[in-house]
């Protein structure tokens, strides 16, 4: 179908010049109603966050009875007490660990794959890729019990290490999904002057091709961090003891019903988890946006 | 242009030789393409290998434990469909279906409604990156932060109240309250999805060409009939996959129905369950025993409509591919 019929039956709404003013009209009143729409939606969003920072530096008291006002004294005692008391430290120190580790891992098992999937030529590589992508429609709730119970005979429940392996199976369908998007785009004659020059292809891949999908990588890397970041299901079914920023945060929140409410302290403790975010948003923010558009676009 | 449906992603990412390719038959496989074979197995195998042992194995494990009766430990017996026809007598699966529902069309619907409706003003507004980089941001927050904060927006006392009772509103509703608690938390889903499905729709209307807009233009269009002929059609694959995007991940919202906890300690009240946490529950029920099939059986379910939805909504939104 082409662009032409699609626009036919504009075109043949010749409009009368009246009809025209009275569609300006309607244009306008699209518009009138929508930008501020979108202008307030963002200012919504900025104002939360603003007030969210603002609020970890109150009184509980002030957070709920004065929540315009500015703090009377910044109660940095609320951090201190997020990070101990809350558990927080513990759940910052091993969720770092894991988004690093697990976005690591995840690209070292995915990009050979899809690099060759997409490249290779071979005849089960349309269905296998098929089968890795189709990974992404498994809900948690399909897989957790199993594993779970795999996990328990072999020791690695309440263990970091086996979240780790966990994040990094259930990342693999999407991040060959964005990755062999990003193979694909690469000129073929780069790898055959390096196989004419003598290289393996497993050279060719570690030297001259993954290099050339830097940016690809990067925001996979990032993508995946953030997924990981802030994984709540497994997180809660795998660990007792140890600890994660989600599990954290809402074991917090759940003695809250017992201890009393410590807003102020548990909102510390949500922008010790939001700063990260968006220091890595700031520096790499438009990385994420056109990584996500590139994934899902053409 | 390859179409980006997954499958046909895939398959054209695999331009395999056309089987009468009489160049084929006549050349051996040449030297580059040997050595690419050798080494296909060595770059797929670690990523086949460990993607079957976290998510192919498990998934047949479950559907086959769905079947039995088992508590994790002891002895697995084998019931039928027990736990199916169980779970359907179930009024809390009932509602957690009921709930499902909301949360992927009613939610969807609305995600997609404000997407378009921004899409079709932020394309050429004043401050769109702003705008843009800021409403995408929610997106990133996890998902137990964001609903703790929903929250405490909506206590009683909470924030949104506060506002209501200053522009002079006497009695705000109670948000939290059993009749409210599930809308207030579909709201919040869709401010949370928002951001991502604009950021998607907008980057696939930048791409299409300036002049169709001309056309359109000359023609007269309206600002609406710009989006319905030109934008609209043009990215209308990446709404279709998108659509997939929204089925997967809606189906299994969980964390942000999890805060919104009842004060029966760690399970949310029966009547905000979905799916994902009617199967958590029967696995981890507050009190009482463990009932892992019927947390399988619901994983099970889980699965058919994640299929089912992909299918669906591929096949009703099937257009023409448009070139250009």
């Amino acid at each position: 179908m082409s662009i032409e019929t699609t626009l036919l039956p504009l075109a043949e709404q010749r409009p009368e010049p009246v009809g025209r003013r009275r569609r300006r009209g309607r244009r306008t009143g699209i518009r009138v109603v929508l930008i501020p729409f979108a202008w307030s939606l963002a200012i919504f969003d900025v104002a939360v966050l603003l007030w969210v920072f603002l609020g970890s530096f109150k009184t509980t008291r002030e957070l709920l009875f004065d929540p315009w006002g500015l703090p009377a004294s910044p109660q940095v005692q609320n951090y201190v007490d997020a990070w101990n008391s809350a558990n927080l430290g513990a759940g910052i120190f091993n969720s770092v660990v894991l988004v690093l580790g697990c976005s690591l891992a995840t690209i070292l098992l995915s990009a050979p794959a899809a690099y060759a999937l997409s490249r290779f030529r071979r005849p089960s590589a349309g269905m296998l890729t098929v089968v890795l992508v189709l990974g992404l429609g498994v809900p948690a709730q399909a897989v957790f019990i199993p594993l779970y119970v795999a996990f328990d005979r072999i020791g690695l429940t309440d263990s970091v290490f086996g979240l780790f392996v966990i994040y990094t199976g259930l990342a693999i369908p999407f991040t060959v999904f964005l990755l062999t998007g990003f193979f694909r785009s690469l000129p073929k004659e780069l790898e055959e002057a390096a196989a004419l020059d003598g290289l393996k292809p497993g050279r060719t891949f570690w030297t001259i091709m993954l290099p050339l999908t830097r940016s690809g990588l990067v925001t996979v890397f990032i993508l995946n961090a953030i997924s990981f970041w802030g994984e709540t299901f497994f997180a809660i079914v795998f660990l007792r003891q140890e600890t994660t920023i989600s599990v954290s945060l809402l074991q917090f929140v759940k003695t809250m019903q017992y201890t009393g409410a410590r807003w102020d302290v548990l909102f510390a403790g949500i922008v010790l988890v939001l700063l990260p975010l968006l220091v890595v948003y700031i520096w790499a923010g438009s990385k994420i946006v056109e990584g996500i558009a590139a994934g899902y676009g053409k | 242009m390859p179409e980006s449906a997954l499958a046909d992603r895939a398959e054209t990412a695999t331009a395999a030789p056309q089987r009468g390719d009489a160049s084929l038959v006549k050349n051996p496989e040449s030297a580059f393409d040997a050595s690419r074979r050798r080494s296909y197995r060595v770059f797929v195998f670690p990523a086949v290998i460990v993607f079957v042992l976290i998510l192919v194995l498990p998934t047949l494990f479950t559907i086959a434990s769905s079947f039995t009766s088992w508590s994790g430990s002891g002895a697995m017996t084998f019931v039928g469909f027990d736990n199916y026809a169980r779970m359907f007598r179930d009024p809390k699966f009932l509602v957690a279906v009921g709930n499902t529902f909301w949360i992927v069309v009613g939610v969807g619907v609305l995600v997609y409604a404000i997407s378009f409706g921004l899409t079709l003003v932020l394309q050429n507004a004043l401050g769109r990156k702003a705008i843009r980089s800021i409403i995408f941001f929610p997106t990133l927050i996890p998902g137990i932060v964001i609903s703790i904060l929903w929250g405490f927006l909506f206590n009683p006392d909470g924030l949104i109240n506060g506002f209501l009772r200053i522009i002079g509103v006497v009695d705000p509703p109670p948000w939290l309250g059993s009749s409210l608690i599930f809308p207030t938390i579909l709201l919040g889903m869709t401010w949370l999805s928002v951001g991502m499905y604009t950021i998607i729709l907008l980057s696939a209307a930048d791409r299409i060409p300036p002049e169709y807009y001309e056309v359109a233009d000359l023609a007269g269009a309206s600002a609406l009939q710009r989006f319905r002929y030109v934008t609209l059609p043009l990215m209308w694959d990446v709404v279709s996959v998108t659509a997939v995007l929204w089925c997967i991940t809606s189906l299994k919202t969980f964390e942000f129905l999890l805060t919104f906890s009842s004060t029966s300690g760690t399970l949310p009240d029966t009547g905000i369950w979905n799916l994902a946490v009617y199967s958590y529950a029967a696995a981890f029920p507050a009190g009482g025993v463990a009932n892992f099939g019927a947390s399988a059986a619901c994983g099970v379910i889980m699965l058919l409509l994640a299929l089912v939805l992909t299918i669906l909504v591929r096949r009703i939104m099937r257009g023409d591919d448009i070139e250009y």
